[in-house]
């Protein structure tokens, strides 16, 4: 009976919208109103420092490697006390997908998700961000690790006075 | 020849052969750090751990060092092994610092490769990591010895295998190190093969610090085009830029190793001088503006002023593709056939290797198993390196080498070294001295001579007289090889293509009405013998066309320039000296590098389809737009094929490979040497390549300038003495081709009655290969 059917069927649609009246809003007046996001939210990619205050990024290409997209690029240079850093490095947020598989493979958690995701830009061009833009003064989410003083090299503490190092060996000591 | 069983799987290999090799065979890889096929195994390591079921010795073995037996079974993926090579892996990472992010090796680690293949992930040794302090090691080798896992393949390579002095290992129990004694240069010109054999990142190169990861790298297999020998190597670029080579393996040609010249010398493709536009003058031009500028002009003037008036000029360093392109053309427009090469006395003593020698040529590998090598007129070092390091194969495994030469020759191995003038040595050769004649004897008793014939120093009549003292020691059983060394990367590719018979390119510029000079990528000023009368002869010139891919000082003179691309930016084939046709392909494209544009900051911020600096094309592609067919390479090497016979088939070559060595012939070349007389109280010349910058493309190449040598010249203490001449002296030497100032050094383990001049970035108005020339040597003027 395709009018009982209609009849029937007229009913609920009303029903939902004033049951519904009396709820408090989910809408977010955004942008008048900010979003609140979790703790955890994958957005624009800063270039953290380590808690002395270097830049934490070796530029070792691996988040380079990681990405899908193939949106960061950089060139890694020497610096005088043998550390390795960036000299420049490029993000191209037009093709970020925001996966933060970057993250996962960086080894100095120098890059990091922020959860500002307000980055729509009309040209482009605006949104390929070079390291200026993505180096931030703060550690992120870890401020205790230091690279540099784990990797055991000499850069940040001399070669071999690291805690889990012992001291440069003599090579001309035939002692057994 | 036994049978033997690897992982349920049966394989036949040669007596002697290892149970790790034959897995090879099998395609199945056990994991191993110490063992190389070049080096041998030493059994350093205890990685390739395999278990032998059935055997003479049953149980768990290292896989390098058990000889493979008829009957044996051995499992390599058994529980015994898999656990023992994850416990060795584990301990090798002991003392291993944190530090991959930083590492140069990063990425083609075999240590990373097995750790992750083994499994091994997470730390469980608490104690104290062995740390080392590092040595500087020169301009070419950075160190990082806390990443050393003890497995000797550097030391083997440096010192047993290419013969170095100065580097070796040190220490006791776990405080082994490798390295020098002091601080200071590696001294061998086979340093960088180090940084290959590391398998870890202890060694890694200095001149390519943190300039790429392997994985972001352009690498294809591709020839050196340093000198003669034309060995395999693997260079790789990025954002525009070459950035290291790497060797790559032809157990015919290089072996496993490169040397560093061949090595370090590739930065030339990066000048920051290179020329990338087509100019006519202070004009820029397209490319095609200028093929068309130059094509009208060459027709024009072949119209009004005959076939005479245009002259091409082919080269060594150009492909073989180009150099046959340019002849085509020349048929085309109907000038002269073109030269191939602005040296005369070298292009012919070139000829005889590629026409008269051609059915004697052996391999560097015939070298390396040769039990008596005579090189004559040869400096390898200097000429061709590699062919140094196989002579110590050829010792190392009871071989002997004698060398014949005038200059103090080194050699990274034993040998014997008769000092003799360049006169002196085409006596030798002449069939009937007593010297001839104890040199025949002495090849005669050898069961695998090999003859190294210097190009340079023995010219075309040199060469062939060689020849017939090859014949003569050569018997039913077996020849006496030659292996010839010549002036450069295709040589014997632009022997091969021109006539026997050609003439001097300066007597055909000054005694010729010719108007139009086209110098395909070569610069006489710098390759031709006497530069000074070449630039008058320029001077006549009306138009002089240069395509190059090098700043040369002829591309300055030029009215009109094309660039065109280094040899890593285009395909194609070069002829090694022994004749092997090889081919390689193209690594990075034509551009101006990133660190130029972006100024060494982060890259322009601008949106742009070309890349700036990407007008240059391959020469062989100009040449085919000239002559209006722009077909892709297979046709056109399927046409080369057919009009020389004697190359092989290019279906059957590819980059990379062993290649083949092209056909012999029967032509032959009818030169003669005729020993000038020497005038009174003179010296006879030798002009000796030097071992870094004589070739212009490590001429070129900033890496390799700290081992640029100063200009001098050499006398033998006793030639000194009777000038009255003190080493270290301000001297004038005089030549044919004019006087030049210079020091003296005085040496005397060089031939007495010579000068010695090194033609190299310090001295470039000499040219090695001449004919027989005289000098004097005095006093130079003193000022003030
Ligand atoms: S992974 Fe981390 S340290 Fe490595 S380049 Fe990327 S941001 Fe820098
Ligand atoms: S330096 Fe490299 S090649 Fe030499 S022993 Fe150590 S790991 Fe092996
Ligand atoms: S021996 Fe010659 S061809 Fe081989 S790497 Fe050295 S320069 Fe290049
Ligand atoms: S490869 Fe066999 S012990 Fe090292």
């Amino acid at each position: 009976m395709p009018l009982l059917r209609d009849i029937k069927g007229f009913f609920p649609p009303f029903w939902v919208t004033f049951r519904n009246m009396f709820r408090k809003p989910v809408t977010v007046q955004y942008p008048e109103q900010m979003p609140e996001l979790p703790e955890r939210y994958r957005a624009r990619l800063v270039l953290t420092r380590d808690p002395d205050g270097e830049e934490r990024c070796v530029a070792c290409h691996l988040c380079s490697g990681a990405c899908p997209v193939d949106c960061i690029s950089m060139q890694a240079a020497e610096a005088e006390d043998g550390r390795r850093y960036a000299s420049w490095f490029r993000i191209n947020f037009a093709r970020c997908i925001f996966c933060g598989l970057c993250t996962e493979a960086c080894p100095t958690l120098a890059i990091q998700v922020t959860s500002d995701f307000e980055i729509s830009k009309r040209d482009p061009l605006k949104l390929v961000y070079e390291k200026d833009d993505l180096l931030v003064d703060h550690c992120g989410h870890n401020d205790e690790y230091s690279f540099y003083r784990q990797a055991g090299i000499g850069v940040a503490a001399p070669r071999g006075t690291n805690p889990s190092e012992s001291a440069p060996v003599d090579v001309k000591d035939l002692l057994p | 020849m036994p049978t033997l069983t690897i992982d349920n799987q049966q394989v036949t290999v040669p007596d002697g052969t290892t149970v790790l090799e034959a897995a090879e065979q099998l395609g199945i890889v056990i994991p191993h750090f110490c063992y190389h096929k070049a080096l041998g195994a030493v059994g350093a390591c205890r990685m390739c751990a395999v278990t032998v079921v059935e055997g003479t010795f049953k149980g768990l073995k290292m896989s390098c060092l058990v000889k493979a037996e008829e009957g044996m079974v051995v499992t390599t993926d058994d529980q015994q092994s898999v656990e023992f090579r994850a416990r060795v892996s584990e301990w090798l990472m002991l003392n291993h610092p944190h530090d991959c992010p930083v590492c140069d090796e990063g990425g083609e680690c075999q240590l990373q490769e097995m750790t992750i293949a083994s499994g091994h992930g997470l730390r469980r040794y608490t104690g104290k990591k062995r740390t080392y302090n590092n040595q500087q090691l020169g301009p070419f080798i950075a160190q990082e010895m806390n990443r050393c896992i003890q497995c000797y393949r550097c030391v083997r390579t440096y010192k047993d295998y290419c013969g170095g002095k100065d580097f070796g290992v040190m220490g006791s129990r776990n405080r082994v190190f490798f390295g020098r004694f002091k601080d200071g240069t590696l001294e061998s010109d086979f340093s960088g093969n180090i940084v290959d054999a590391c398998p870890t990142g202890v060694f890694t190169d200095k001149t390519y610090r943190f300039k790429s990861r392997y994985w972001d790298l352009q690498e294809a297999p591709s020839i050196c085009p340093h000198c003669s020998l034309g060995c395999s190597t693997v260079p790789g670029g990025r954002y525009g830029e070459l950035q290291r080579v790497r060797s790559s393996v032809n157990e015919k040609v290089n072996g496993f190793f490169i040397c560093d010249r061949g090595r370090f010398g590739s930065s030339y493709v990066n000048h920051p001088e290179r020329p990338r536009q087509a100019t006519r003058g202070s004009w820029k031009l397209t490319v095609d503006e200028a093929l068309q500028q130059l094509d009208v002009k060459a027709r024009e003037l072949i119209n009004q002023h005959g076939p005479e008036s245009v002259l091409l000029l082919g080269s060594n360093r150009a492909s073989l593709e180009t150099n046959w392109l340019l002849q085509r053309w020349a048929e085309e427009i109907g000038c002269r056939a073109p030269l191939l090469s602005a040296h005369l006395p070298r292009h012919q003593a070139a000829q005889v290797a590629a026409f008269d020698l051609a059915d004697r040529l052996c391999s560097l590998e015939k070298v390396r198993q040769s039990d008596l090598v005579v090189a004559i007129g040869a400096d390898p070092l200097a000429e061709a390196p590699m062919l140094g390091v196989a002579l110590r194969q050829a010792v190392r495994s009871g071989g002997k080498v004698k060398v014949f030469d005038p200059r103090p020759v080194e050699l990274p191995c034993d040998f014997e070294k008769q000092t003799v003038s360049p006169t002196e040595l085409l006596d030798l050769l002449d069939g009937t001295s007593v010297e001839s004649k104890q040199l025949v004897d002495l090849l005669r008793g050898a069961e695998r001579p090999v003859l190294v014939a210097g190009g340079l120093m023995l010219g075309a009549g040199g060469m062939l007289r060689l020849k017939k003292i090859a014949a003569a020691a050569s018997n039913d059983q077996r020849n006496c090889l030659v292996h010839p060394l010549l002036g450069g990367a295709n040589s014997f590719g632009a022997a091969l293509l021109s006539l026997p018979e050609q003439d001097d390119l300066l007597t055909r510029l000054e005694s010729e009405r010719i108007k139009m000079l086209v110098c395909v990528e070569t610069d006489p000023l710098l390759e031709a013998p006497d530069n000074e009368r070449f630039a008058k002869a320029l001077s006549l010139l009306e138009e002089l066309v240069v395509l190059d891919y090098l700043p040369t000082p002829l591309s300055v003179h030029a009215n009109l320039f094309i660039p065109t691309t280094a040899p890593v930016e285009s395909e194609g084939t070069f002829i090694n000296n022994e004749g092997r046709q090889q081919l390689f392909a193209p690594v990075i494209k034509p551009r101006l590098p990133i660190s130029v544009t972006g100024e060494g900051n982060h890259p322009p911020r601008e949106f742009i389809d070309v890349a700036p600096g990407s007008d240059p094309i391959p020469s062989w592609q100009l040449f085919q737009q000239l002559l209006g067919e722009a077909t892709d390479l297979p046709t056109l090497r399927e046409k080369m094929k057919t009009a020389v016979p004697r190359l092989i088939d290019f279906e059957t070559l590819q980059p990379g490979g062993v290649s083949c060595r092209v056909a012999h012939v029967d032509e032959r070349c009818i030169y003669t040497d005729e020993i000038p007389a020497a005038p009174e109280e003179s010296l006879q010349l030798v002009v000796t390549p030097a071992r870094y910058g004589s070739d212009l493309l490590s001429r070129y190449s900033a890496k390799l300038q700290p081992r640029f040598t100063e200009a001098c010249v050499q006398l033998h203490p006793q030639d000194a003495a009777a000038r009255g001449l003190q080493d270290g002296a301000k001297v004038v030497l005089d030549t044919v081709e004019g006087p030049f100032n210079l020091t003296l050094k005085c040496n005397d383990k060089m031939a007495i009655g010579c000068a010695l001049v090194e033609n190299g970035p310090k001295f470039q108005q000499l040219v090695p290969g001449g004919k027989l020339s005289f000098c004097k040597v005095h006093a130079g003027m003193s000022h003030g």
